[in-house]
């Protein structure tokens, strides 16, 4: 499962760059783009794994050439430092879908299992792994603490009922990086009527998360 | 978004400075920097520029912004305009704090500086304020915020998002069969 959906989507990024190969800092502008999307959006993102594997490899590689250079190099420093800030982000980030998934996990889960093959998956394995045992967990501490002194009839509780959903109508901050036109803005109240907007290249809005959501997804604005 | 992660963002930014030491190209993951000659100007992103300042390598050349008569312009045409005014740059306020607290010796005039970006933030905080509780009050769905930065932005986020998920829950509970129920947990 993991290494289908880590090619497929190597793919998409080979047709969106035509055969070009993104130089690392376009990498680290990817990964700092992730990382802003997934801090401001209300659901779970897809989950970028080869921006992620790129970035880390990139460390690695850099950490390595590294190792070999001696103490009080002003090279080296730096490097380090740039290391430390990139490495910040790409935790920041990790750390942040980590904490979607607690928040949300009978969701993501149930999401998972519905999901078609050949649809990328919103979790990386180790992702996956992670939910699945967070849930296990969960529900054996549950059980422990309350549903076994419990009635018969009241010893199971349905986790996705327990475990509000991600709130896809919170509002967010966004910028259009793609112009986009006729978006549907819904009323508030029943006494208006909806309306549409044009988002412009460049301009900065305010709006529910739902209207956006996909065009978050495809990359067409980025959340702020 | 902590305000830390904001200055962290602005760091990115260039800035010119001028070095005391030489040291060839150096090759970074997010683009090449340098070769620095000791006297000639070279452009780096600003978190290297504070640590060479910390380190006493470098003088910074503040922004061409960052000067009196201009930030007085500005703060003038903020304080005319009812709309929030293009800004310098959009990390003015994280870059003011960051240079005029590491690298004040290299601006001149760097007090009125420091008001200056003061009075032009308070200026628009206070118009966003203004529009905040025009957006509530009118019960807009989409407000178009060009020129507000990021540090302006998350001055408001939290309050403000909030206060709109309550009055969303609020509104959705009114109205029956509009939305369905949230008070599952």
């Amino acid at each position: 499962m993991s290494d289908a959906t880590f090619e497929d989507e190597c793919d998409v990024n080979q047709d969106d760059s035509q055969e070009d190969v993104m130089t690392p800092a376009e990498l680290i502008a990817k990964l700092e783009e992730a990382w802003l999307n997934e801090k401001f959006s209300p659901e779970l993102l897809e989950n970028k794994a080869e921006v992620v594997e790129c970035v880390m490899e990139q460390l690695t590689h850099m950490d390595a050439n590294l190792q070999r250079v001696k103490k009080g190099d002003m090279k080296a420093s730096i490097h380090r430092m740039e290391i430390d800030r990139i490495r910040f982000v790409l935790s920041s980030y990790l750390r942040s879908r980590l904490q979607k998934i607690e928040k949300f996990f009978p969701h993501v889960l149930e999401k998972e299992k519905c999901r078609q093959a050949g649809e990328p998956s919103l979790l990386s394995p180790e992702e996956f792994a992670f939910a699945k045992e967070y849930y296990s967990n969960t529900e054996a501490y549950l059980k422990a603490v309350a549903l076994k002194r419990m009635p018969p009839n009241l010893q199971t509780v349905d986790m996705l009922k327990a475990v509000p959903e991600p709130c896809l109508d919170s509002f967010v901050f966004l910028r259009a990086k793609e112009s986009q036109e006729n978006i549907l803005v819904e009323p508030e109240t029943d006494d208006q009527r909806e309306y549409v907007v044009d988002l412009e290249e460049g301009s900065q809005h305010l709006m529910r998360y739902r209207t956006v959501a996909p065009l978050v997804s495809t990359g067409a604005v980025q959340l702020i | 978004m902590d305000p830390s992660e904001a200055e962290f963002l602005a760091e990115k930014e260039t800035i010119t400075i001028i070095p005391n030491f030489s040291l060839d190209k150096v090759f970074l993951i997010g683009g090449d920097l340098g070769p620095f000659n000791p006297g000639l100007p070279v452009d780096v992103p600003v978190w290297f520029a504070l640590n060479l300042k910390q380190r006493q390598k470098c003088r910074i050349v503040p922004p061409a912004w960052m000067d009196v008569e201009k930030l007085e312009e500005m703060r003038d045409l903020e304080r005319r305009e009812g709309a929030f005014t293009p800004v310098p740059s959009p990390f003015y306020m994280e870059l003011s704090k960051l240079l005029l607290n590491y690298a004040s010796d290299n601006i001149p005039k760097a007090d009125e500086i420091r008001t200056l970006v003061k009075d032009i933030w308070d200026t628009r905080i206070a118009k966003l304020r203004l529009s905040a509780d025009r957006f509530i009050s009118q019960m807009e769905a989409h407000a178009r915020l060009d020129n507000l930065t990021l540090m302006e932005i998350n001055t408001i986020r939290s309050f403000l998002l909030d206060s709109l998920n309550c009055m969303y829950r609020l509104r959705s509970n009114l109205q029956p069969g509009s939305s369905k129920d949230r008070a599952d947990y």
